[in-house]
């Protein structure tokens, strides 16, 4: 055993704890050979032997029982202060503060994936035009995929990737939609007939049809002749009144 | 009150907190003195362990519900508020100021050492003196398990600490101790120092 070994044992050989009895034996041995390990043991020998006899002076003393008298009277009047300090209450207060903290950083979390979503959607190349829903539509189509309604907001019958950021971002249901539909490229929406504001306010439904691709023709819209056989998907937008207010093609 | 005496101590924490009055008494004469001891070890003032005591058991009166059986003693949880009260005094106060552990004691005694007869007062008083000197995380083991007589396991307890914290401390605070109470050793001269510094 060395002095740095022996310092390990050496509170334990003063208190004369047990220990295993080749550790004991090697440290007593050691102090044959050790000048300062047996100043070492003794000094804590001896300070084990002070703090006992200050531990003897201390054990008749206890508080004036002028205390007791006035913790008395305090429980008769029922006059207990506020909380000063409570044991439990800084681990109750830690734990509200942790959970706060994770409350604070899943939302954090969640608000930016959410924004990093939206940049994602608008800066896809393919990317519908699937809008937000409205809370009129319950007029349910079995022969059409029923879709959120949108309010035309131009008539131009220009083919370009669609905005659907706004309602993506009012509607988180709308990005998966959107996901859905990401290969998906459609016009803005056609009016048919006169529409007026008073109509656009009042929602309705978008349905999904299928078109003989001459129907773009009618609207301005260039055919591939390649394909004239083919049919070409549409959204209709039906109002409330059941007529069909507006149309978009969907690639 | 002769019945009382024979409950323990959750029994009569639970009477008190439905106001009974003479279980008040009798856990208060039952554990102050342990509080007491514990806040004058700490602090060195009377005045100081008074009030802590009061206010661990004004504490019980008023929150006594938040003690859990399942969780400790009883005196434990007593001493554990009782910390935080003194904590807290002892920082607002500044009665004490603790030396910095790797300052070298200005109470180092410079002649004879007290280690060498305690039993003069004057060298408990040195002890005394030695123990409020050290750092607080330091001064609560050694008053707990050096004063107190706990078991680590208690210590670790009312400190809300490992009992490996409680070891590690109170090995720290006896080589304070020492270092302030022991002489200084004039260091040996090169003539002096034999070939008995053991390597082995």
């Amino acid at each position: 055993m060395n002095c740095q070994k022996f310092e390990d044992v050496v509170g334990d050989l003063a208190r004369g704890q047990m220990m295993e009895t080749y550790l004991r034996s090697t440290a007593l041995s050691h102090l044959d050979d050790c000048v300062r390990c047996s100043q070492r043991l003794r000094d804590e020998q001896a300070l084990l032997r002070g703090l006992h006899v200050l531990s003897l002076q201390m054990t008749t003393i206890s508080a004036a029982s002028e205390v007791e008298t006035r913790l008395r009277e305090a429980m008769r009047a029922g006059l207990v202060p506020p909380p000063a300090l409570a044991k439990a209450h800084p681990r109750r207060a830690y734990w509200l503060a942790v959970a706060a903290a994770v409350v604070v950083l899943i939302g954090a979390i969640v608000a930016a994936s959410w924004q990093w979503q939206s940049k994602g959607n608008e800066s896809a190349p393919a990317q519908s035009a699937v809008t937000d829903e409205s809370p009129t539509s319950n007029q349910p189509n079995k022969q059409a995929i029923v879709r959120n309604v949108e309010t035309p907001k131009t008539a131009k019958p220009v083919v370009r990737r669609s905005r659907s950021t706004v309602a993506t971002r009012r509607n988180p249901r709308a990005g998966e939609t959107v996901a859905n539909h990401a290969s998906e490229i459609a016009t803005d929406f056609i009016p048919l007939g006169n529409i007026n504001s008073t109509t656009l306010q009042d929602g309705g439904t978008i349905v999904r049809v299928e078109l003989p691709r001459s129907a773009l023709v009618r609207f301005g819209l260039p055919v591939n002749m390649d394909r004239v056989d083919e049919k070409v998907k549409a959204d209709v937008w039906m109002g409330v009144d059941g007529l069909a207010h507006a149309i978009r093609f969907v690639q | 009150m002769n019945q009382r005496e024979e409950w323990d101590d959750s029994e009569l924490l639970r009477s008190m907190l439905t106001g009974d009055e003479d279980a008040l008494v009798v856990l208060y004469r039952r554990r102050q003195a342990a509080i007491y001891r514990f806040a004058y070890q700490m602090s060195g003032c009377v005045s100081l362990a008074e009030d802590v005591t009061q206010e661990v058991f004004l504490f019980l009166m008023r929150d006594g519900q938040l003690f859990d059986p399942r969780r400790g003693s009883l005196s434990s949880f007593l001493l554990g508020v009782a910390r935080n009260y003194v904590l807290r005094r002892l920082r607002s106060d500044h009665l004490l100021s603790p030396l910095s552990e790797d300052v070298a004691s200005d109470e180092q005694v410079k002649e004879a050492s007290p280690l060498d007869d305690l039993t003069r007062a004057e060298s408990i008083e040195s002890v005394r003196k030695a123990v409020l000197s050290l750092p607080e995380r330091y001064r609560e083991v050694v008053v707990l398990c050096e004063l107190q007589e706990m078991s680590y396991a208690e210590a670790a307890d009312v400190l809300e600490c490992a009992i490996g914290t409680v070891r590690s401390r109170l090995h720290r605070a006896r080589a304070l101790l020492l270092n302030k109470l022991q002489p200084v050793r004039a260091e040996p001269t090169a003539a002096e120092v034999k070939s008995e510094r053991c390597f082995a």
